[in-house]
């Protein structure tokens, strides 16, 4: 404590700038890790929350998958003797037209029942309305709001809110406003309860149900009445309490979760390399005063034990600092993970309070200052093991001996062959564990590589300025020990910028290559701009009006849903098989020899995406079984194909098969063919007079303009990776700025000599710029290199564990070619600092330093 | 007689005074169930039309008025009805069609004019209000009399009426939300004068007939009162131009008829 209050903390006030420096590395890496899962646990939660005051009392939900079930079975359930009440539900967002309020959960309900299972409680309007159901069920505009929403978007009972429904704009009116607590927090607020029939009507359900809420018998244990129910209905139907949709997220998180550990990793091995370099920097600054303690009979324990402890406490520090700012971060990403899963639910799930988990906090902290101790161990170390003697020699300290080097070489080589091993296993760990030893391997290659990259460097350093290249060259050949933090760090940093930089620019080539083969059609009859909202959905008899157009040649109608095999979310996609081998282009990968699409069209067998056989690990002839409303489907695959509809995989199944086992014949979207040689925009017209005064709802989009919507969206997700470059770009700030202030506290006499002996400021302040420039190049030319296979892992990652879609193998050159002025802009801004302590320093003291 | 021994003989004693002691209560129960099955012969018809007026008063004052027009075809427990609203305006054209059964609860469907399409009414909890009314579903179901069991409490004038008073509780095999209930049955024409419901040993709504006419023979009660004590609110039901075994055709009381109303 004495050595601490004498030593370390006279230098930390003297170095606060520097010394806060240190930290933000382990700031930066605590902030992902905890923003990543703070982020996702309130999402979590929010969620679960919300699942819970929807379902109220229920004990357990019937469903089937999106694509709901006959009315009919609602009596069935009702019958069962265990079933107390058994209310139908229908959940639908509708868009609310109102500003920044996006889409409103309906909750679509029969009052005779429902309240049984549910409490609307009313703020304010008439009691009546919601006691009576007779007046609710007759008025089909009525809709009861929460007090939350109401007091957003100023409404009161008695008037008009305006939801994009299935029938078009549609004005209902508002009949009473639920008190705040329980089911009204749900999303946040932006939930509606209407009569359960007229949901059918706005949201084009028919006489279908989207989920059966119960309640059992007093005195029926839940595991009980679920297996009389599952009895039943059959194996087509899911009976889970309410809480299984929880779980479901969390499965749905936890693929999310893969690449966030993987950033928050990359951002502490970047943070530990900041802390390396900076302990560096303090050993060297201080050298001269360990020097006198080693001469005073400090043992050489003790030396290390002030350095561990100082970064224990940068550590605790850091990962503090790290806290706050993750959870002021997660609050940010709160709403694009919200967002995400808005995709998924229909409506952005509101998670108002984002509050870290203690247990996550701890780990953080333990993190931090573990990562800071590991990062300061060698600095600590050769501090403890400074001589007297060499303290008094400057500069000597940052040459790597050769055996030094040697002995990084060999460990690497040991690295790379147990890497390379791992690899050759094949298994998921085997795999994750070659990637960690091929990025330690790299790490201890950086001081090698970095002295052959400044060697090479030097001519062409020299060539620009005789004096000020070489002496910035030989400051970095001579020292490597001092730019490799700073380089490894910069490595790492734009190593995973080309990494996921490759991996969006090839998903993005990739789906344009979808679009310009599988994306064919001349025009898209839908309800939504997005095409991926499912909440729409017509009449299968709209086929026939829309064929009947004149300049139509062929219609295409599909439906598309979400359904579960293996315990996953995938995507159905129902087609019409025959047309689309008549009209559809999609690369084959593997198909039966008798021909897909007509073994498709016959019912024997479903054709799936690439990345589904992936997931799943199916391959062609491997069943795939589909629960159905009218019972198990068990179908082998015919075919495999390239299709990028899905993140989790889709199964094309064929509408015959669909109307038969789901009894449901309605649409999402017709996929319409002009004839060869009309303008589809008349065509376009002409639907839209035909169909729009029957289904006001109805969208005719050109193929240009889903492909634009479709691009658009690829176009957000690459925003992730200039987010990553800038994140490199501060690495690098901070590395050089690190590394440049060790080069001139070193260099300080010989400086002072150059000025001596005649050289200008502008001399040594180009020495230093010179200097910065060279590690930005070194640690660009590692990190593209690093890049490089980073990228091939990542490209695994995406295809093995994240969408089962293998991504050909393209280095991303535009990416690194735009990453060149950035980090030599960066290097060069670095140095601005530095240069000017340089040029500043006394003379008399620059010559005394030694 | 002599070879009869003494104890035989006070135990048969006691068997014949125990026998005697328990006539009371039995003669009490006959005669009670014969009163309500009386009460329910006497108000037998074939069929039954009336216009009903209906007012909910809530606790805090507030009126909701209702008027519909009521058929009846078929006697008790095989009965189809149709009820169709006429007021107020938002509730204007909506129907319920009522099938009873003997031997299970009833089907309900109703119309709603606005969405053009019937639902089929699921009573699983059968104490849910009946539309807003102090009314439960149960209150309005056509009591089996072999559900239940009865037992006469006494006599007790209702409004100047004598009326016989008689316990009616659910038995074994009929669940209800009521503990037990107490009918007065008027002693001069058999008509039901008033319905006690209970929860344990609390009384939870009350039931009360007045204007009591005679019409084509059945002495009818043409209002109620019900009064829900614990919400403290009352529905005034009144019976207007009441009609028995007015000639109706079977396809009235159909899906389709309730969806096109003459």
């Amino acid at each position: 404590m004495r050595l601490l209050r004498l030593i370390s903390w006279p230098y930390l006030r003297k170095h606060a700038v520097r010394s806060l420096l240190t930290v933000v590395g382990i700031v930066l890496g605590v902030a992902v890790f905890v923003a990543m899962h703070t982020a996702n646990q309130a999402v979590f939660f929010a969620f679960e929350r919300t699942v819970d005051r929807i379902a109220g009392a229920t004990q357990l939900q019937v469903s089937s998958g999106e694509a709901g079930f006959p009315e009919e079975v609602l009596e069935q359930v009702q019958a069962v003797p265990a079933v107390r009440v058994a209310v139908p539900v229908i959940e639908a967002p509708a868009g609310t037209n109102l500003p920044g309020q996006g889409n409103i959960l309906i909750l679509g309900v029969d009052m005779t029942g429902d309240r049984s299972l549910r409490d609307y409680d009313l703020e304010s309007g008439d009691e009546a309305v919601v006691d009576d159901p007779l007046v609710f069920l007759a008025q089909p505009d009525s809709i009861i709001i929460t007090n939350e929403f109401a007091t957003r978007n100023a409404l009161a009972v008695g008037d008009r809110l305006t939801l994009s429904t299935m029938i078009g704009d549609r004005a209902f009116t508002v009949r009473g406003i639920m008190r705040s607590g329980g089911l009204t927090s749900a999303f946040g607020g932006n939930l509606a309860v209407m009569d359960i029939y007229a949901a059918q009507l706005v949201f084009g359900r028919g006489r279908r149900f989207d989920r059966i809420d119960l309640k059992l018998n007093d005195g029926i244990a839940v595991e009980d009445g679920r297996a009389a129910i599952q009895k039943e209905l059959g194996v087509g139907f899911d009976v889970e309490p309410p809480a299984s949709r929880g779980q479901q997220l969390e499965s749905t998180l936890a693929v999310y979760a893969i690449s966030m550990n993987v950033s928050s990793v990359f951002a502490l091995f970047i943070g530990m390399f900041i802390i390396y370099n900076s302990f560096s920097i303090a050993v060297t600054q201080r050298r001269s005063e360990i020097g006198i303690l080693r001469a005073l009979g400090a043992p050489r324990g003790q030396i290390r034990n002030l350095f561990l402890i100082e970064s224990a406490a940068g550590g605790l520090l850091g990962s503090s600092a790290g806290i706050v700012l993750g959870i002021v971060m997660a609050r940010g990403m709160v709403g694009s993970i919200s967002n995400m899963l808005e995709g998924i639910y229909g409506v952005a799930e509101r998670a108002e309070e984002v509050s870290a988990d203690p247990r996550l906090l701890a780990v953080a902290i333990a993190i931090g200052i573990a990562t800071s101790m590991l990062a300061a161990w060698l600095p600590a170390r050769s501090a403890s093991r400074v001589d007297p003697v060499q303290a008094l020699q400057k500069g000597k300290y940052q040459v790597l001996t050769a055996g030094e080097n040697r002995a990084r070489r060999a460990t690497a080589a040991v690295l790379m062959a147990a890497a390379l091993a791992s690899l050759w296993i094949g298994t998921s760990v085997g795999f994750y564990a070659g990637y960690v030893l091929i990025i330690l391997a790299a790490l201890l290659l950086v001081p090698t590589f970095a002295l052959w990259f400044s060697r090479a460097l030097r001519p062409v350093l020299k060539w620009l300025r005789p004096v000020e290249g070489a002496l910035a060259a030989d400051s970095l050949i001579q020292s490597p020990r001092r730019t490799s933090g700073a380089v490894a760090a910069l490595m790492l940093s734009l190593g995973q910028v080309i990494g996921l930089g490759g991996v969006g620019r090839e998903s993005y080539n990739s789906i344009v290559d979808w679009l310009n083969t599988a994306l064919n059609p001349d025009l898209f009859v839908t309800g939504s701009q997005n095409l991926s909202d499912r909440t729409f959905r017509f009449p299968e008899a709209l086929t026939a009006s829309i064929a009947a157009v004149e300049g139509v040649d062929d219609v295409q109608s599909v439906r598309s849903l979400r359904t579960h095999v293996g315990g996953m979310p995938v995507m159905l996609i129902v087609i019409d098989a025959e047309s689309f081998e008549r009209r559809g282009h999609r690369p084959t990968v593997a198909e039966d020899p008798r021909g897909m699409y007509p073994l498709a069209s016959a019912g024997q067998g479903v054709i799936v995406s690439d990345n589904f056989a992936r997931l799943q690990r199916k391959r062609l002839g491997d069943r795939v079984d589909l629960a159905a409303p009218g019972g198990l489907l068990s179908l082998p695959i015919v075919g495999i194909i390239t299709d990028w509809s899905d993140q989790q995989g889709s199964v094309f199944l064929d509408r015959g098969v669909y109307k038969q086992y789901w009894k449901d014949d309605t649409v999402n979207v017709f996929r319409v063919y002009v004839v060869p040689g009309t303008d589809p925009q008349s065509v376009r017209r002409r639907i839209l007079e035909r169909v729009s005064p029957e289904h006001p709802r109805l969208l005719v989009l050109t193929n240009a303009e889903v492909r634009s919507w479709i691009l658009q969206l690829t176009d957000q997700w690459l925003q992730l990776t200039y987010s990553q470059v800038f994140i490199a770009v501060i690495v690098a700030i901070l590395g050089i700025v690190n590394t440049l202030t060790v080069s001139i506290i070193d260099r300080k006499r010989e400086l002072g000599v150059l000025r001596a002996v005649g050289g200008f400021r502008r001399q040594i302040r180009q020495t230093v710029w010179m200097e910065a420039v060279a590690i930005g190049l070194v640690g660009l030319a590692l990190g593209l290199l690093f890049g490089a296979a980073n990228l091939y892992f990542l490209l695994q990652i995406t295809g093995r564990d994240l969408s089962g879609m293998y991504l050909p193998y393209r280095f991303p050159v535009s990416i690194a070619l735009m990453l060149l002025p950035t980090i030599l802009g960066a290097a060069l801004f670095s140095a601005l600092w530095p240069a000017e302590s340089a040029v500043r320093t006394s003379l008399v003291e620059a010559l005394e330093y030694e | 007689m002599n070879d009869i021994p003494m104890a035989v003989l006070k135990r048969a004693c006691i068997a014949v005074c125990m026998v005697f002691a328990l006539v009371p209560a039995g003669v009490a129960q006959n005669e009670a169930r014969r009163i309500v099955e009386e009460a329910q012969r006497r108000a037998e018809s074939k069929s039954q039309r009336y216009e009903g007026f209906l007012q909910v008063l809530d606790s805090k004052g507030k009126v909701a008025d209702k008027r519909w027009v009521f058929m009846r075809l078929g006697s008790h427990g095989r009965s189809k009805s149709v009820l169709r609203f006429v007021t107020p305006a938002e509730v204007k054209g909506v129907a319920l069609l009522i099938v009873n059964h003997p031997d299970r609860a009833s089907d309900q469907w109703m119309w709603t004019p606005a969405l053009q399409r019937e639902r089929r009414i699921a009573l699983q909890d059968r104490s849910t209000r009946f539309f807003g009314t102090d009314f439960s579903f149960e209150d309005l179901e056509e009591r089996d009399v072999n559900q239940y069991d009865y037992r006469l409490l006494g006599d007790e004038a209702i409004d100047g009426a004598p009326c016989w008073r008689i316990e009616s509780t659910p038995s074994e095999r009929k669940t209800s939300q009521y503990t037990k209930s107490e009918v007065w049955i008027r002693k001069d024409n058999y008509a039901l004068a008033q319905v006690e419901s209970y929860i344990k040993t609390e009384v939870v709504r009350r039931l009360k007939y007045s204007d009591f006419l005679q019409v084509q023979g059945i002495w009818t009660g043409r209002r109620m009162e019900m009064n829900d004590f614990r919400r403290k609110s009352r529905t005034i039901l009144a019976l207007e131009k009441l009609e028995y075994n007015v000639p109706m055709k079977e396809e009235d009381f159909t899906l389709q008829a309730l969806r096109n109303p003459l």
